[in-house]
């Protein structure tokens, strides 16, 4: 493989790190406070995907708007979700079966509230921007990558900002923490519960919206997104936001380089170079998600934490 | 106390005879169901019209259905052990798009319901899961939506289908660019790039292509060959695996969603071949919605077309249009139309309706004036058909045409691709 070959892979992989990260950071905020493995998080993204599918077929608005629009939709959304259903489960400082089955149950209705509303036909949107690219030299980079890229490092650094800035980002870290001791000092958990699961909504809905312009879309749109999401959040530390960029991208990284990077290979009493199938990208993944659950189980922005703070 | 003792009495002697007034309500539906009744044919289908597979599952029910009311419309079917013709009663079952659900409703209709015979079995993956049922239950099934071979190489004697074997897209994929070969539109010894879902309707598919290449040396030269994940979420690796071989040609074989994303990022990354062919995919409304102009002039294998001329093709698409109220826009329903048919020749030939006298007419049944390509639907030893397939290619503004086999063509082949 030539250098340009490598770059051009780099970029791919960072543009991909970008859809996995504006996929993820939704679920690792309502993981981070409520300890929900929400599973119902596919179901979102599948509805902010037809969001701006309505949006754009009915209104002709452009899908970014759209996915912008989907922010305070979801939120609303959310909190209704929330109010009707999550608020009513357990309290617990880890995930419960209950919480499980609970959203998992609640994917399914979503899902086929999205063949009632929808039907089963694959849905895209094509806009000017869906199959033009930036060409450098060799190199070409699809624009609505770029987009979704940017979309989602926007995403990560309002976050960020949400969250070291402000009462709510102050009472999300305090309950990430400690729930009991944050409750004592005064955090409402109820409440802070609410807007976050709100606030994981609205990012579920608009990364969905902008995965719209990536990928064809049916009711069962999100179950390849969330087995992902799963790696990247262990990958990244579980409860952390920079954790979910690192996870994207190192997961992002491996399974684009794991098909084009040779393998020494002894054989036959000499090296050869062997190149993994691709269809063993998957079963890659989740070797790579077993092993630093075994190695790392504070991911791999745990491990960068302890080396920061020992030196 | 005594009161609520006396209420909480009352309620349960209540709720038990609710109870066994819905067991005995069932005990009565049930039984009248399982009982065959005796002047009608009664035919389990298993199809999903619910969950993810339900657009194709329903088209085939359609056509199954189209069938049934045919031959109801014209008296039924002549069964001489009774001495007279006998309208179909079709017992239907949707399986959700769910293989387990899908074989118990197969063993459901073929034990309690009695059925002589079941059709279904729409994908692969749920044909897999009922065709262990037929020779359990002795019981004939036709898959009409199942091409898979490794069904139909486990020496099943109950089992049939009307798709051809996916290998025969490959095998007609590598026949068709032979033949434009031969014509002088491509050069011999082209490379060829093939990457396909990792799947037994991926492999099936290379090993057809390759079967023809190997018997015509000189024609291709395959150098890349590998595999993907059903619903994968990049495909950059692999293209740049196709970029770097330097292929003339790039074949690939993908459910329609694998198929938009991988030809997305092709097209994103100014990829350009020859010729381009996803299987069984190209012609899709749902393709077109989603990558427009970029899917011009991609051929696809596909089972049967809304083009082809013979006679029999054409009215089955009007009455097809009359029963459902729309047009027949994909090849779904023909198989399944034709499969109900070849059942009913196949009963008639058998005179009775003893299941293992039905099997075996079905082993001999030849249905002419079929609507499939070849237009005669014949079951192989194995219990599958091996009708040929049709090539279309799609062209600019949404025109697709039949390319090959050039009986049926409809317009010429365009190769190679022209730039843009």
């Amino acid at each position: 493989m030539e250098a340009v070959e490598y770059l051009d892979l780099l970029l791919k992989a960072l543009l991909l790190a970008g859809v996995y990260a504006a996929m993820a950071v939704g679920m690792t905020v309502v993981y981070g406070v409520m300890k929900i493995v929400n599973l119902a998080h596919a179901g979102f993204l599948m509805l902010g995907a037809y969001f701006a599918l309505e949006m754009f077929q009915r209104f002709h608005i452009d899908p970014i708007l759209g996915a912008v629009l989907a922010l305070p939709v979801f939120f609303l959304f959310g909190m209704a979700v929330h109010w009707l259903l999550v608020r009513w489960l357990p309290k617990s400082d880890t995930p419960t079966l209950a919480s499980l089955l609970l959203m998992f149950g609640f994917w399914l209705v979503l899902q086929n509230v999205g063949y009632l509303a929808w039907g089963n036909e694959d849905q895209s949107i094509l806009t000017p921007l869906t199959l033009s690219s930036i060409q450098i030299g060799e190199i070409s980079i699809p624009k609505v990558n770029l987009v979704v890229f940017g979309a989602a490092v926007a995403c990560m650094v309002v976050l960020q900002i949400l969250f070291h800035r402000s009462w709510f980002g102050r009472s999300m870290r305090a309950l990430i923490q400690n729930p009991y001791a944050a409750q004592i000092v005064g955090v409402d958990d109820q409440r802070t519960s609410r807007l976050t699961f709100g606030l994981g909504t609205a990012f579920a809905g608009f990364a969905g919206a902008l995965l719209g312009m990536l990928y064809s879309f049916s009711p069962d749109f999100g179950r390849q997104f969330l087995l992902r999401s799963f790696v990247i959040i262990v990958l990244g530390g579980l409860e952390s936001i920079s954790g979910v960029a690192l996870g994207a991208i190192v997961l992002a990284v491996f399974e684009i380089f794991s098909i084009r990077v040779p393998v020494p290979w002894y054989s036959h009493g000499a090296w050869a170079s062997y190149y993994l199938p691709a269809s063993y990208q998957p079963a890659m993944s989740f070797a790579l998600l077993v092993v630093v659950l075994l190695l790392l189980p504070k991911g791999v922005a745990g491990l960068l934490e302890r080396k920061w703070k020992a030196a | 106390m005594k009161s609520l003792n006396f209420v909480s009495r009352h309620f349960h002697q209540r709720m038990a005879l609710a109870l066994l007034l819905t067991g005995f309500v069932t005990f009565v539906c049930a039984s009248s169901q399982a009982l065959p009744a005796d002047d009608v044919i009664t035919i389990g289908v298993v199809l999903p019209t619910t969950g993810s597979e339900s657009k194709p599952g329903t088209y085939q029910k359609e056509g199954i259905e189209l069938a049934i009311k045919q031959i109801n419309d014209a008296g039924g079917i002549m069964v001489k052990s009774k001495g007279k013709k006998l309208k179909i009663n079709e017992i239907f079952y949707d399986d959700s798009t769910d293989s387990k659900k899908s074989a118990s409703l197969t063993e459901r209709a073929m034990s309690s319901d009695a059925a002589v015979a079941v059709i279904g079995g729409y994908s692969t993956a749920l044909g897999t899961a009922e065709s262990v049922m037929a020779d359990r239950y002795k019981t004939p099934w036709i898959t009409t939506g199942a091409g898979a071979t490794a069904i139909f190489s486990k020496g099943y004697q109950y089992a049939f289908g009307t798709l051809s074997p996916v290998a025969l897209i490959g095998t007609t994929s590598a026949e068709f660019l032979g033949y434009l070969v031969d014509q002088g539109k491509l050069k011999k010894g082209m490379k060829v790039a093939i990457v396909v879902e990792n799947t037994d309707h991926g492999i099936d598919y290379v090993q057809g292509f390759n079967e023809w290449s190997n018997k015509h040396a000189g024609y291709f030269q395959v150098v890349v060959n590998e595999k993907f994940e059903l619903g994968a979420t990049d495909f950059s690796g692999i293209l740049q695996k196709v970029k770097s071989s330097k292929a003339d040609i790039f074949l690939s074989d993908a459910h329609l969603p694998d198929y938009i994303t991988m030809h997305r990022q092709y097209l994103q990354n100014g990829m350009r071949h020859q010729m381009i062919s996803y299987g069984a995919r190209g012609p899709e409304a749902a393709a077109r919605q989603a990558l427009g102009a970029g899917t011009d002039y991609i051929f696809s294998g596909i089972w049967w077309s809304n083009k082809l001329p013979y006679p029999q093709a054409k009215k089955f698409a009007e009455e097809y249009k009359a029963f459902t109220g729309h047009d027949v826009d994909s090849w779904y329903a023909a198989p399944a139309y034709d499969g109900m048919r070849i059942l009913a020749k196949a009963i008639e030939a058998a005179g009775s309706l003893d299941k293992t006298a039905i099997r075996d007419a079905l082993k001999k049944a030849e249905l002419k004036e079929s609507i499939l390509p070849g237009q005669v639907l014949k079951f192989g030893a194995n219990g599958q058909t091996e009708y040929p397939f049709v090539i279309t290619q799609n062209k600019p503004d949404n025109k697709v045409d039949i390319v090959f086999p050039k009986d049926a063509a409809t317009g010429e082949p365009v190769a190679p691709i022209p730039a843009k």
